[in-house]
């Protein structure tokens, strides 16, 4: 029987044509939602790699064309740490988690490179704000002052691009671009890895990452610092403004503004699932049109054929041969749509598109190859079970 | 294998042998269509016994119930009252299942219009029958369709589609289809009624033939030249058989 529907179809693949290539759409469109969900939805369920609850950060500004002082800097962060409720201070650079600013560069070691990886300025304390799980080594601390290079700590996944399973700790390694004459400031020491960080977004992927060390006592005058904050649950608006007061207590023209990370990153989400659930919405209007056509096409099909149920009920099908009948015809249909559709599909992880490991693209395959067969099923369903229940006299008077 | 499609002038006619014993047996028929409104009486007591072997041709004019008639006899539509015998088996209570079993084995159809699968082959039109037959593989499939079609004289023709052959063409491959299941009655409506006199009576002959081998048909026609070439002609009249 499966070869005669082979046949069936064959014989009619002009009219299957527009069918096939309606499946075929709907395929690729629910892998490519499909993926994306699931690629989503797999980061989401995975851990940040740092603690960002009860996690503050402070905008420092000196005001329009003034500069702070290290020494005033630094007091202002003592001041702060001395506050009651305020657990640890760390200084750090502008590229807060779940905020919209990013500072990115590739390294090099002895020929090995990395992707893009986020760089993050930060000093001795923030790992203790932060949260962030040290895997091997230490974070830089007072014992890193006298250091030829620049002490950083990195994260694991880029630990393992430079060094695969050799050992990282105490080694060199530079921009993946330095240039002829590489200066002490372009090379960083490992002194210890981390745990993969989301740093971006909920829904991101984890990001290869470097800490760069803030030299203390760093003469260079800042117009904004931005420092970490770890308080004591249960704080808020109060210790909020005691902070906001503490600055301007050291430096009266120094203004602060001071946000919670934990809410950036709900702000931060926002942003992100908004295109997303637009584009999954889209695609639900498009599966359920996809949906409504087949299961006209079917409806069509069935009427136009009815004088060849009524031949075949006269042969001796039974309505429930009829009914299969007409079901197999869908999912065979069905199968060359879903077989163009996956060589379409498998090309993404062949070719390593958008980066995204190929386990996401073959969940992606499989959920759109599930939803297909399904879609298709229940549209076949109804028209099959008419088909069934076609006289056969009467179908065969009607031609 | 022998071609059955003889000349024109060698056509003999049905010879008039005894009935053997009934294949088919309709007893006290009778079939109302109903709607909210008006009650149609297609058939109306009607009883016939079509023995072995016989060639029964059924003439009246149109819409006196000949197709109802035949529909019942193929087991296509129920009559609202009667009992029906195949094989000296009530069928009244037979599931569509069982129904559909006996359609299969025991009767084919040749219709008027043909009914053939326009986008199947010859030969794929003519396995039809047998693709619903259990315990029938594909090879012996091939090997009775290709015999049906030589039989018709057909054989050059098996992967033609329906649309590339002339009406005597595509009824010939009805026969064949019909013959292919190898069943004890052939039931056919009006089967030279789309064609010339000429393909008629080429029709006719294969169908006289294929009777003369022991086939049971009914053939429902308006040609009354036809039917005086069958062995039994029963006429009907407003549902009613009336000779």
């Amino acid at each position: 029987m499966l070869r005669h529907l082979f046949k069936l179809i064959w014989n009619r693949k002009r009219n299957n044509l527009l069918l096939v290539s309606e499946i075929f759409f709907s395929f690729v469109v629910l892998f490519a939602v499909g993926t994306m969900l699931i690629t989503f939805g797999t980061n989401f369920l995975a851990p940040h790699g740092f603690d960002y609850q009860q996690v503050w950060r402070l905008e420092i500004r000196a005001g329009q064309n003034e500069t702070m002082p290290r020494t005033e800097l630094d007091e202002v962060l003592r001041q702060v740490q001395a506050l009651p409720g305020v657990r640890q201070v760390a200084l750090a650079s502008d590229n807060m988690p779940f905020i919209f600013r990013t500072n990115t560069s590739a390294f090099s070691y002895q020929g090995r490179k990395s992707e893009q990886s986020n760089i993050y300025d930060t000093d001795d304390h923030y790992a203790q704000v932060m949260g962030l799980q040290l895997r091997e080594g230490r974070w830089f601390a007072k014992a890193d002052d006298g250091s030829h290079h620049r002490p950083v700590v990195i994260s694991q996944d880029l630990r393992q691009t430079l060094f695969g399973n050799e050992p990282a700790l105490g080694k060199i390694f530079s921009w993946a671009e330095p240039g002829p004459d590489i200066k002490p400031e372009d090379q960083f020491q490992v002194t210890g890895v981390v745990d993969n960080v989301r740093m971006e977004n909920d829904f991101g992927p984890a990001v290869p990452s470097m800490w760069i060390r803030l030299l203390p006592f760093d003469s260079t005058r800042w117009e904004t610092a931005n420092v970490v904050v770890r308080v004591a649950p249960g704080s808020g608006g109060e210790l909020q403004e005691k902070i906001a007061r503490t600055v301007a207590g050291v430096t009266r023209q120094w203004t602060t503004m001071v946000r919670v990370v934990d809410e950036d990153r709900l702000h931060k989400r926002r942003y992100t699932i908004v295109p997303v659930a637009g584009l999954a919405l889209v695609s639900l209007f498009l599966i359920v049109n996809v949906a409504l056509g087949l299961f006209g096409v079917l409806w069509y099909n069935i009427s136009q054929r009815r004088a060849e149920i009524g031949l075949r009920r006269a042969m001796g099908a039974t309505g429930s041969a009829i009914s299969r009948q007409f079901l197999g015809e869908m999912l065979v249909v069905s199968t060359l749509g879903v077989v163009l559709g996956c060589l379409l599909a498998v090309q993404f992880p062949l070719l390593g598109v958008f980066d995204l490991p190929p386990k996401f693209y073959l969940a992606g395959i499989a959920v759109a190859g599930v939803a297909v067969y399904l879609i298709t099923a229940l549209c076949a369903f109804y028209p099959s079970r008419l088909a069934a229940g076609i006289h056969p006299a009467v179908a065969l008077r009607e031609e | 294998m022998e071609n059955i499609l003889a000349p024109a002038e060698t056509r003999p006619a049905a010879p008039r042998l005894p009935a053997g014993p009934p294949v088919l047996q309709l007893r006290n028929i009778e079939k109302v269509y109903q709607t909210k409104t008006i009650e149609t009486v297609a058939l109306h007591q009607v009883n016939l016994t079509i023995g072995k072997g016989e060639f029964v041709s059924i003439m009246g004019p149109s819409g006196c119930g000949k197709s109802t008639l035949l529909s019942i006899m193929g087991l296509l539509d129920e009559p609202t009252s009667g009992e029906i015998e195949l094989d000296g088996r009530p069928v009244q209570s037979y599931s569509d299942r069982e129904l559909a079993a006996l359609r299969n084995q025991k009767i084919g159809f040749v219709f008027q219009s043909y009914h053939l699968i326009n986008d199947l082959s010859v030969l794929d039109n003519v396995e039809l029958p047998l693709l619903y037959r259990p315990g029938v593989g594909g090879k012996e499939r091939r090997e009775r369709a290709y015999a049906a079609l030589d039989k018709v004289g057909l054989s050059p023709r098996t992967s033609h589609f329906p649309g590339q052959l002339s009406g005597g063409q595509r009824q010939r491959v009805a026969i064949a289809r019909a013959l292919a299941g190898r069943p004890e009655i052939i039931l056919a409506d009006e089967p030279t009624g789309n064609l010339d006199s000429v393909m008629g009576e080429e029709i006719l002959d294969l169908l006289l033939h294929l009777n003369r081998e022991g086939t049971t048909i009914v053939m429902v026609t308006h040609d009354e030249q036809q039917a005086l070439k069958t062995q039994r002609l029963i006429r009907f009249f407003d549902g009613s058989q009336v000779s």
